[in-house]
């Protein structure tokens, strides 16, 4: 192995395919989907969510509740409250939902009255997910929470490696974390792209997304702290690519040039070729456009024969908590040696010409690619790897 | 980090330039409580034909942005890889209520595309990117009054690991009429209009503002305005000028009475942009403005009640270093150095 080497030293996830390692991989072994119309709130959207079942609340805003969840499993396997006060530790987290101060009721009572109650406010300004993870800790690194759309997750695994590899913390946690929410519902539908059935990520017939939540974190350091800290992780990060389209506000360069710029820079930072990724976690959303470009590029820089799945089936498209989430995943393929099938996906496309994982399949190979796209032509790909 | 460029825009206008002669002229009263930019200022049309859909925030992120861009004549070959890091503490609120009023007053179902798309925080620098034809990293983030600081920590770490050779670093904020009723509602609006950056106080006055700011900061000679250091690799203490970015918005000022012994000469010019989580990028550029100047600027307001030394002459001046010093909401401090060299 060579280039960069970032221990992962502990993970968490929640999403509708479970709220831990363990149900997860249960939801990927029977090949569980958890899609049904929302229920948090009321929406005359008929379309198909994935919606978690978060057993805690802390009273923030419901997505600084699912990352406290994820965080709380990566930190414990991390081993992190023992050693919080010797090293500098760094958060940075991805969101959508979080970032913004969207809450409609407090809004339609603004609206109606000039005046609303402020606890909405309140609970927004306490839920900026680095800033309260930070505090919920004590730690006291870099903190930075990414509002770069759906890649948002992968930017934040990016941002703690660059954090790192310049020293400017020891140990980073970082991942993405989102909520279901009436805006983006609303957004999404109104767009055009979100499916009335479940989605079929790569299928010749993919209507389009469905909408997701979750949290995915993982927890990374320097390779000499992890020695330190005589933490024996086997799963590394090896590489970061980030790249815009310049080409528009909500669609992909059709071409996959800025994705393909993206997997590249991060295969160069790795240190390996092409050849070396033993599969692909793709973003994969089922939209028409997202999965053709994304196959494009598959087929272009991997070849036909690349094994990749999208995750979307189980989970649903969590936004800015995706790339977080399916960091995790891949991690777990290179874990537990198998990835499972691509679900939803039945019928080949033609114009993308190739297909996702039909079946669970064994990994054989070293390094694995997460990758995710995003409105503002943001692509994102992350490396991992096992020893 | 090398300063080759410098945007912005603000209440009075566009540019550098007329950042100086702002500040040549001292304080203004907002005319209605608040520092709004007028449409007319919205005047780019080289920039703005390219964006007829977008909302003013991503008017106003673009126009700073391809300000400093311009400003800081990159090469071609340079550009390509060009990265972006804009940070904001609220995003295009406006736009997310107004989003908002299409879901109650039509439906979720009937709500506007074009509205959605631009109520994402990064929607601004995905114009930008659009404009300058750039294909490198670009990367949105809210970190509410540690915004612009967190924004120049991923600068240096992606200058530090080669990521990019030169970066746009940005901030910007919008005023709203919501922003106006939570920051009366949580903050305390100055009843004659003005920010008074010096009263150190537990509940100062806030008046709201908004603009835009963006720096070309690089990792290559030659220095064309000035160098900026941040955090712990501050290490210089004697300074010429400290620049406090007391404007309110953070609530509790008290912790900048700490620094009355530590620096020989303070100013603030806040009250020339308005109150802003993101006011720090606005304190710094007006810092680069002193150093490529070598002038001093009088503070806009001399209220001071703790009689700390301020700076209220306007003349030319042999300035080395500037210090400007944030502290968040719990007393954390943010400092930044810029120097001549």
């Amino acid at each position: 192995m060579s280039g960069l080497k970032f221990p992962v030293t502990g993970i968490g996830i929640i999403s509708a395919c479970g709220n831990n390692i363990n149900e997860t991989l249960i939801s990927f072994q029977s090949l569980k989907r958890n899609g049904k119309k929302v229920s948090l709130f009321d929406s005359k959207i008929d379309c198909p969510v994935f919606e978690v079942n978060l057993k805690t609340s802390y009273k923030n805003m419901r997505t600084l509740d699912l990352a406290l969840e994820a965080v709380k499993q990566a930190v414990e396997e991390s081993k992190l409250l023992e050693v919080r006060e010797n090293y500098r530790i760094g958060v940075c987290i991805g969101t959508t939902i979080a970032s913004q101060l969207n809450d409609i009721n407090f809004y339609r009572e603004y609206r109606k009255s000039g005046e609303a109650p402020i606890d909405s406010v309140n609970r927004y300004l306490n839920s900026n997910l680095a800033d309260a993870i930070s505090k919920y800790y004590n730690f006291d690194g870099p903190k930075c929470t990414v509002a770069n759309a759906c890649s948002s997750g992968t930017d934040a695994i990016g941002i703690g490696l660059s954090w790192l590899k310049a020293d400017m913390c020891d140990i980073v946690i970082c991942g993405g974390a989102d909520e279901l929410n009436i805006v983006p519902l609303s957004g999404f539908f109104s767009l055009g792209v979100m499916s009335d059935e479940l989605c079929k990520p790569f299928d010749k017939n993919r209507k389009g997304l469905n909408l997701g939540e979750g949290a995915g974190i993982i927890v990374i350091e320097k390779e000499e702290i992890s020695k330190k800290r005589n933490m024996k992780s086997k799963f590394y990060v090896n590489g970061y690519g980030l790249s815009c389209d310049a080409y528009h506000l909500t669609a992909p360069r059709p071409d996959g040039s800025g994705l393909s710029k993206a997997i590249l820079k991060a295969l160069e930072e790795a240190e390996i070729k092409p050849e070396d990724i033993s599969f692909i976690n793709a973003h994969g959303t089922s939209t028409i456009d997202n999965d053709k470009t994304e196959g494009l590029v598959f087929k272009n820089l991997f070849g036909g024969k690349i094994d990749f799945l999208s995750t979307k089936g189980y989970t649903g498209h969590t936004l800015g908590a995706a790339g977080g989430i399916e960091a995790v995943f891949t991690i777990l393929g290179l874990k537990e040696g198998w990835i499972p099938a691509s679900i939803g996906f039945e019928n080949i496309d033609e114009t993308i010409g190739l297909e996702p994982t039909r079946e669970r399949r064994e990994v054989k190979g070293k390094y694995a690619l997460s990758t995710s796209l995003a409105f503002g032509g943001n692509n994102s790909a992350l490396i991992f790897s096992r020893e | 980090m090398n300063v080759k460029g410098v945007g912005i825009l603000f209440n009075r206008g566009k540019g550098i330039e007329k950042l100086e002669n702002s500040l040549l002229k001292g304080f203004a009263l907002p005319e209605n409580g608040y520092y709004k930019i007028s449409q007319e200022l919205f005047c780019d049309e080289l920039i703005l034909k390219n964006m007829r859909r977008a909302d003013d925030f991503s008017k106003l992120v673009a126009i700073a942005a391809i300000d400093a861009f311009k400003d800081a004549q990159l090469d071609e070959t340079d550009k390509e890889d060009l990265g972006i890091i804009f940070a904001t503490s609220f995003g295009p609120h406006p736009t997310t209520f107004k989003f908002l009023d299409d879901i109650i007053s039509f439906g979720e179902k009937e709500a506007s595309p074009t509205t959605f798309s631009h109520s994402v925080h990064n929607a601004a620098v995905s114009y930008v990117s659009n404009l300058i034809q750039n294909r490198g990293p670009t990367i949105t983030i809210t970190q509410f009054v540690e915004s612009f600081y967190q924004a120049l920590i991923l600068a240096k770490s992606w200058l530090t690991e080669k990521r990019c050779k030169n970066i746009l670093v940005g901030a910007a904020d919008q005023y709203g009429e919501v922003m106006n009723y939570i920051c009366n509602k949580k903050l305390k609006l100055a009843k004659d209009g003005k920010i008074k950056p010096f009263s150190f106080k537990k509940n100062p006055d806030v008046v709201p503002g908004e603009g835009a700011v963006f720096l070309l900061i690089s990792s290559e000679e030659p220095v064309k305005y000035c160098k900026i250091e941040i955090g712990s690799d501050t290490k210089k203490d004697f300074v010429d000028l400290c620049i406090v970015d007391t404007d309110g918005m953070s609530g509790n000022e008290e912790f900048y009475l700490s620094l009355k012994e530590k620096y020989p000469l303070f100013a603030s010019y806040t009250p020339i942009f308005g109150s802003m989580l993101t006011s720090m990028a606005f304190s710094l550029v007006t810092g680069i403005l002193m150093l490529k100047n070598q002038k001093t600027y009088s503070v806009p307001v001399e209220e001071n009640p703790h009689n700390i030394p301020l700076c209220n002459k306007t003349e030319s001046k042999g300035i080395n270093s500037i210090a400007c010093i944030k502290y968040n909401c719990e007393g954390k401090q943010m400092k930044i150095l810029l120097s001549k060299q």
